[in-house]
């Protein structure tokens, strides 16, 4: 899930969506360039994995499908380049009634002038723009998702596979999971679970949630099931929010770093532009803590925002927040629900981590949980089951809000993004079952999160890497500035691909909108035995990387004094043999 | 089951009054209704109409965009006739009285073959693979039991290819997929009316497409051998209207057996309509969510999957799903078979939004693992009592002198009321589904597939006995009551000509 950010920064159509006035093609083509540019460098890494396990016959067939798709990427860059060096076209403005999507300036004949054979054999014709920017995405998304899938990493059957402490999934508990799913409740058919029911989801799963919500969020009202749509996941939630509060072109805001799902997902189908709040990481007299959030620094970017004509929509909040971990106080909360009621902007709040706070010492207050909440009828809120009960295969999100025509809209997605009537049956079961939950679940997922943190965090410092010592989530957000040189994104990504080299996943900042270069989110709940391993290789990776800092501090020291001395020839020869051994196995 | 507000060809666009939503009207595909107002009939006869999503609504939302309240449009109107119905629900026991559905196109005659073969041990597995997050395109398990399964029930030539599979949860979900990944915003894809209406909503909610219809008519000529027959003609014709209208048309939607016809296409006709979209570089969706459903066996139904030959390989998009062959709507399982890899793997970006659980997955496979009880046990069944519910209700509809279609296929029987109408008009066709509704069974009208001939309705047959029955005396009763109503029946002759030997 890496490439996310640059690749929505550098996609053709949010190129085109933003103003095209006030956009330069060179700028333009300076983005699609820096998009090729990053796409070689992955295929290439691609090929270096590849090298690693010439054995595994249905691993490198994965591999050279990927490898496969990243040449068709490749070529679609190729001609994007080519296009925006065409002349203007006096049709090529021509937009689509509705006002929800630019038109795209591909112009299919000219380009199979320029780039006939590789036009035909690679890049599809069959897709809409759409469909070929969905695509590119994608593909440029989970790149390093794919790898892991085809070579897992397995205690016994392999080793040496990869490690994934990249993506959010909550591995603890699957024992406490697969034992609770198998038992006989859960085990139900009837008729009315295998024909339609209502879109919105099931009423005993909708009242389940409305109860189940009320009581872990501790609501001072019981919560109406009324007012809950159940969707396959919170990033299906997200969208249909995104579809009908928005028209195309307008904009949420949100703090960054954020969960770049979300960037994703407003990309994808709702064309939702998201306007970051940008925090960073030092404290001074208004930061008390890191990448702290304020009214002040919403309303800033709120007024430039609407100085460049932007129209926004509404807030984009997460709590506790992804990555970071941070939960926000119930005074802070409180006041960016104040701040978005007086500009009249709608506040999506995305609570999926709610019973994910480990520390016992934090307080986590659900924006459900206030006496009064400053503009009800703007106020939605997500959760889902991926994250709190390490289920993301299972497909649960749900929506609750107390605005009925935001609830009856988004219920037409019901359509197309419904869940099963067996799965919603087990659901409300796991739902239902407080004693277990709070006798066995809970207590046993937050001391096994505890330990497995306790264990990320010694290691990390003992090795003095800084981070963000939180009390909620699945994830630790680490600082790894120092092994940079310089501190810019390209090494962010060449230290990112050098995890993945070393067969570790890691997700880097710049996929959360993150400023600054050197962040990376570190999963920590993952099975003891992998979790070690995984930091086996992260070390492994940094003492490389150390040692690759260190020796080019040398050469450049020695440059400069050859510089003198010797002819150019001979430092050359010296970088070229020192990368040659950093990209080794 | 709805109707987007219709830019028709002949009239001015003025007629089409951006105050109210009732060009927006009718939307009882699924039987789901509520009542509204028609516009006035049109005089000029219309081969063709470019749905037109772009519609102006006079709402004081002060919340949603201008998209979301047409959608949330969508989900009111339905809302208003399932409250209707839920209401109401008839229940033997309970509710005797209450309203019988033969709206909804759901097979409610296997649900004990199928709960007692889902209830097998084999289906309880939980492990965990299955609870995280899965390969989007569905899990590989899966998508080859899929590629097995279309191969041997399709009767392929060669074995399918599990990359060429996509799963997702339902086909509502693929056909709003492929018209985001297959055409640009205010694009078409081209339509025979009458359709099954749900798919107007399925293209527009994310994809902002439209729909061109190829209207076709009941009345046999010269040219037309049988009602409502798709000739190649009627599609050029179509497709040259809407580009003489600058729109766009990128796909042709084919669904075989049809909805709400009961209709298939021989290889021959399917051959030429598939020459036809290759000639026009249109993508073909074969909707083929009926095919198991075919209950009598000289029909001789043949899958597109089964053809020697493509024309174009490239653009045929197959779609199959769990909903209607195995009854099991609620499933949410559909699945999409193409070769075409770049409208694959474009599809399986989108499925993050359109998966389902892994666990629902698993059991999906099993089931389709099965052959030997598909074969011998669940589709004999399920089509000995298809079969008997339709010979039930077609010799109810013989005896009181109602012409329909029906090919032993599907689970409903498309009725010609014409004679039941004082008018031609879709006013009269609402008047009389609301005195059906009155009367406590609900049915589809005409208008909500898209029929440009006032006086369809569409009746749903596989439902219990009990209920069939019911519903039907009830139909009887509406009908009796109101035959004597119109004056001059108009002459339904050449509906009797096909379906009627069950």
């Amino acid at each position: 899930m890496s490439h996310l950010s640059e690749t929505l920064h550098q996609s053709r159509d949010q190129v085109r969506s933003q103003d095209l006035g006030n956009q330069s093609t060179h700028t333009q083509l300076m983005e699609v360039m820096q998009r090729l540019q990053q796409t070689v460098e992955d295929y290439i890494t691609q090929l270096k994995t590849q090298h690693l396990q010439p054995d595994l016959g249905l691993g490198e067939q994965r591999h050279s499908q990927a490898a496969r798709e990243q040449e068709a990427i490749l070529v679609r860059l190729m001609c994007q380049v080519v296009n925006l060096l065409q002349p203007p076209s006096p049709d090529s403005s021509g937009h689509v009634g509705g006002g929800q999507q630019a038109q795209s300036s591909r112009q299919p004949d000219q380009l199979g002038h320029h780039l006939s054979d590789l036009q035909a054999t690679v890049v599809s014709c069959d897709l809409s723009t759409r469909g070929s920017d969905i695509s590119a995405l994608y593909h440029s998304s989970i790149q390093g998702y794919k790898t892991y899938q085809g070579d897992k990493y397995h205690e016994d059957k392999n080793p040496l596979g990869f490690i994934n402490l990249g993506v959010s999934e909550n591995k603890l508990c699957i024992d406490l999971m697969t034992e609770r799913l198998s038992r006989s409740d859960m085990h139900y058919i009837e008729d009315a679970l295998l024909q339609y029911a209502d879109w919105r989801g099931q009423p005993f799963l909708r009242e389940e949630v409305a109860r189940f919500l009320a009581y872990y969020c501790k609501a001072p009202a019981p919560l109406d099931p009324e007012n809950v749509v159940v969707l396959n996941g919170c990033c299906s939630v997200f969208s249909a929010l995104a579809m009908v509060l928005c028209e195309p072109g307008e904009a949420f805001l949100t703090p960054t770093p954020f969960y770049g799902g979300f960037a994703f997902t407003s990309h994808l189908y709702s064309k939702v532009e998201l306007i970051h709040v940008h925090l960073d990481s030092e404290v001074t007299d208004t930061n008390t803590c890191p990448f702290q959030l304020s009214v002040g620094k919403l309303e800033t970017t709120l007024l430039e925002a609407r100085l460049k004509g932007k129209h926004v929509r509404g807030l984009l909040l997460i709590n506790p927040q992804n990555p970071l971990g941070d939960v926000y106080s119930e005074d802070a909360l409180k006041e960016y629900l104040e701040f978005a009621k007086r500009y009249n902007l709608h506040v999506i709040i995305d609570e999926m981590y709610i019973l994910s706070v480990f520390d016992e010492s934090i307080t986590f207050h659900s924006v459900l949980s206030m006496e009064t909440l400053p503009d009800p009828q703007r106020i939605h809120v997500i959760w889902g089951t991926s994250k709190d009960f390490g289920i993301s295969g299972f497909r649960f999100g749900a929506l609750y809000t107390q605005n009925k025509e935001v609830a009856s809209a988004v219920s037409s997605f019901g359509y197309l993004h419904s869940i099963s009537g067996i799965a919603q049956y087990k659901l409300c079961r796991l739902l239902q079952d407080r004693e277990w939950i709070d006798k066995v679940y809970l207590p046993t997922n937050r001391s096994r999160l505890q330990a497995a943190h306790k264990y990320i965090t010694n290691n990390l410092k003992a090795l003095k890497i800084p981070f963000l010592n939180r009390g909620s989530g699945l994830y630790i957000w680490i600082n790894l500035k120092k092994y940079l040189d310089p501190c810019t994104f390209e090494q962010e990504l060449l230290l990112h691909h050098r995890f993945l080299e070393n067969k570790l996943l890691l997700a880097r900042g710049k996929s959360y909108m993150c400023t600054e270069p050197g962040w990376f989110r570190l999963i920590f709940s993952e099975k003891p035995l992998c979790l070690k391993s995984g930091m086996h290789r992260f070390f492994q990776t940094l003492g490389e990387q150390k040692q690759d800092c260190t020796e080019k501090q040398q050469e450049d020291a020695l440059r400069e004094q050859t510089v003198c001395l010797l002819p150019s020839s001979s430092s050359q020869s010296h970088a070229g043999e020192s990368l040659a051994s950093a990209s080794g196995p | 089951m709805f109707t987007l507000p219709q830019k028709e060809s002949g009239a001015p666009t003025t007629c089409l009054d951006p105050a109210s939503t009732q060009g927006l009207g009718s939307n009882y595909g699924d039987g789901l209704g509520r009542d509204c107002a028609r516009k006035p009939d049109q005089k000029l006869p219309k081969l063709y109409g470019v749905g037109d999503p772009i519609a102006t609504f006079s709402s004081d939302s002060s919340h949603l965009s201008s998209r979301g309240r047409i959608i949330k449009w969508f989900w009111d109107s339905a809302e208003e006739g399932y409250r209707t119905y839920h209401m109401d629900e008839y229940d033997e026991d309970k509710n005797p009285n209450g309203i019988i559905n033969l709206g909804t196109s759901e097979n409610k005659l296997c649900f004990d073959l199928l709960c007692r073969r889902l209830s097998q041990n084999d289906m309880l597995q939980v492990e965990p693979s299955l609870l995280q997050y899965p390969d989007w395109r569905g899990h590989l398990f899966l998508r080859e039991e899929v590629a097995r399964f279309l191969s041997f029930y399709c009767k392929s030539p060669a074995p399918l290819n599990p990359e060429n599979v996509v799963v997702l949860n339902g086909c509502a979900s693929l056909f709003s997929a492929l018209a985001t990944v297959l055409c640009e915003v205010g694009e078409a894809f081209l339509i025979p009316a009458p359709y099954y209406g749900a798919i107007t909503q399925h293209v527009y909610l994310y994809g902002n497409i439209r729909l061109v219809c190829v209207y076709l008519d009941s009345e046999v000529t010269d040219l037309d051998s049988h009602p409502f027959q798709l000739t190649v003609e009627k599609l050029e014709m179509a497709l040259q209207g809407a580009n003489s209208e600058g729109v766009k048309v990128k796909g042709l939607i084919l669904i075989n057996p049809q909805n709400p016809l009961g209709d298939i296409y021989s290889p021959e006709e399917l051959q030429e309509y598939l020459e036809f979209a290759k000639r026009h570089e249109l993508h073909v969706m074969v909707d083929e969510v009926y095919m198991l459903s075919v209950f009598e066996e000289f029909v001789g139904y043949r899958s597109v999957l089964s053809l020697e030959r493509l024309p174009d390989p490239q653009r045929t998009h197959v779609m199959w799903a769990a909903s209607k062959d195995f009854g099991m709507s609620g499933l949410r399982f559909g699945t999409l078979y193409t070769e075409n890899r770049d409208v694959a793997t474009a599809v399986a970006s989108l499925c993050r939004y359109h998966g389902l659980s892994g666990l629902v997955q698993y059991q999906m496979a099993q089931l389709l693992r099965d052959h030997d009880w598909i074969s011998q046990v669940y589709l004999p069944e399920n089509h000995a009592r298809l079969k008997a519910a339709h010979t039930y209700v077609s010799g109810e509809l013989r005896d009181l002198g109602i012409p329909f279609l029906s090919r032993g296929a599907g689970f409903f029987i498309w009725v010609d009321l014409r004679k039941y109408l004082p008018e031609a008009t879709f006013e009269e066709e609402m008047l009389l589904w609301r005195r059906f509704l009155d009367n406590k069974v609900l049915l589809s009208f005409g208008k909500a597939f898209e029929c440009k001939e006032p006086g369809w309705f569409r009746l749903v047959f596989s439902d219990k006995a009990h209920r069939l029955h019911l519903g039907m005396q009830r139909v009887r009763r509406v009908l009796e009551g109101k035959s004597q109503m119109a004056e001059v029946p108009p002459s339904c002759q050449t509906q009797e000509s096909r379906g009627q030997h069950s």
